[in-house]
């Protein structure tokens, strides 16, 4: 019986497991990612999703604190310039999901931890985080400003599988440049 | 007869909506009515230049609708600042459009802010709405 208990506790550390992006050869271990794939995306999440990538992708929740997902949220009908805003209902769906799923609610990969704990308190950008500055200093401006990338902002641009939550390098091509080593 | 064939008019074009919006479209037109007695139904024309029409947006820069939907409503289109594509707008080409009144009156309440750095009226919103459904 107390194993039985177990599988929901497991189940969503398989979900937060498919956001990891954990380090590469971490990575290969297993079929962890392969298993959380099966597992379905709660309406929350869909939710989530949904509205986000109306507009951009919709980035992990797992790549900033709970107090700049709060911050964020509480601003949408100015958010970066534009209007995000929702019913009061959806917004208080996605401010949950956030609150629940942020860097510091639940254990995360070593990568986004360190770009949540390098976020700043006054931006809301995940690219204005210290650790994404750091990890992305070498890409000439030229690759950023190009019409296929537009901003840096843009992650899957590049990392190519970056809406599942992956980023490692491997998964790394930047248009009309190709694969990037570091 | 005039009424009746204005009725009928109306139920052709409406028919591009799913029964929701055109719900909504009905209770645009009575506020438009509200606001301006000599008001007389939306119309297409007047919705081209609400979509076409430049003008200083939220975030400082020159926009238009178009600036993401472009010009041909039934094509794709691409968000002027994040490249994201959009999908065509023209219920003739993507028949999810104009199919939920929540989505309605989000984007419309968004994006007039975005282009128009204002809230839109009921008659721009009626009359943009009737434009997108001829497309």
């Amino acid at each position: 019986m107390k194993s039985l208990l177990l599988i929901p506790v497991i189940a969503t550390m398989l979900v937060g497991g498919v956001y990891l992006m954990a380090d590469d050869d971490h990575y290969e271990k297993g079929n962890i990612k392969q298993r959380a794939a099966q597992l379905p995306v709660s309406p929350q999440q869909q939710s989530y999703i949904k509205e986000c990538s109306s507009c951009h992708m919709a980035y992990q929740a797992e790549f900033l604190p709970k107090r700049t997902w709060a911050k964020m949220m509480n601003g949408l009908d100015d958010h970066f310039g534009v209007d995000a805003s929702l019913t009061a209902k959806d917004e208080k769906i996605l401010f949950d999901y956030l609150q629940k799923n942020a860097a510091d609610s639940k254990r995360v990969g070593k990568h986004f931890a360190k770009m949540a704990a390098s976020a700043g308190d006054t931006s809301l950008r995940i690219s204005d985080t210290r650790y994404f500055k750091k990890e992305h200093r070498k890409i000439p401006q030229k690759y950023i400003d190009q019409k296929e990338v537009k901003s840096i902002a843009n992650c899957n641009a590049c990392h190519q599988k970056a809406e599942s939550g992956d980023y490692r390098e491997r998964g790394i091509s930047i248009p009309n440049y190709g694969r990037w080593d570091d | 007869m005039k009424n009746l064939l204005l009725a009928l008019f109306c139920a052709a074009s409406l028919s591009a909506a799913s029964p929701e919006v055109t719900q909504y479209i009905e209770t645009l037109q009575s506020k438009a009515a509200l606001a301006d007695p000599a008001f007389e139904g939306f119309d297409a024309k007047r919705g081209e230049a609400v979509f076409t029409s430049e003008h200083l947006g939220k975030k400082g820069k020159t926009i238009a609708c178009t600036s993401c939907h472009t010009v041909n409503l039934a094509s794709k289109g691409e968000n002027y600042f994040t490249g994201k594509v959009i999908e065509p707008l023209a219920p003739s080409a993507n028949s999810l459009r104009l199919t939920s009144a929540k989505e309605v009156e989000k984007w419309l309440r968004r994006n007039f802010n975005d282009v128009y750095n204002r809230e839109g009226t009921a008659k721009e919103k009626g009359d943009v709405l009737i434009y997108i459904m001829t497309k």
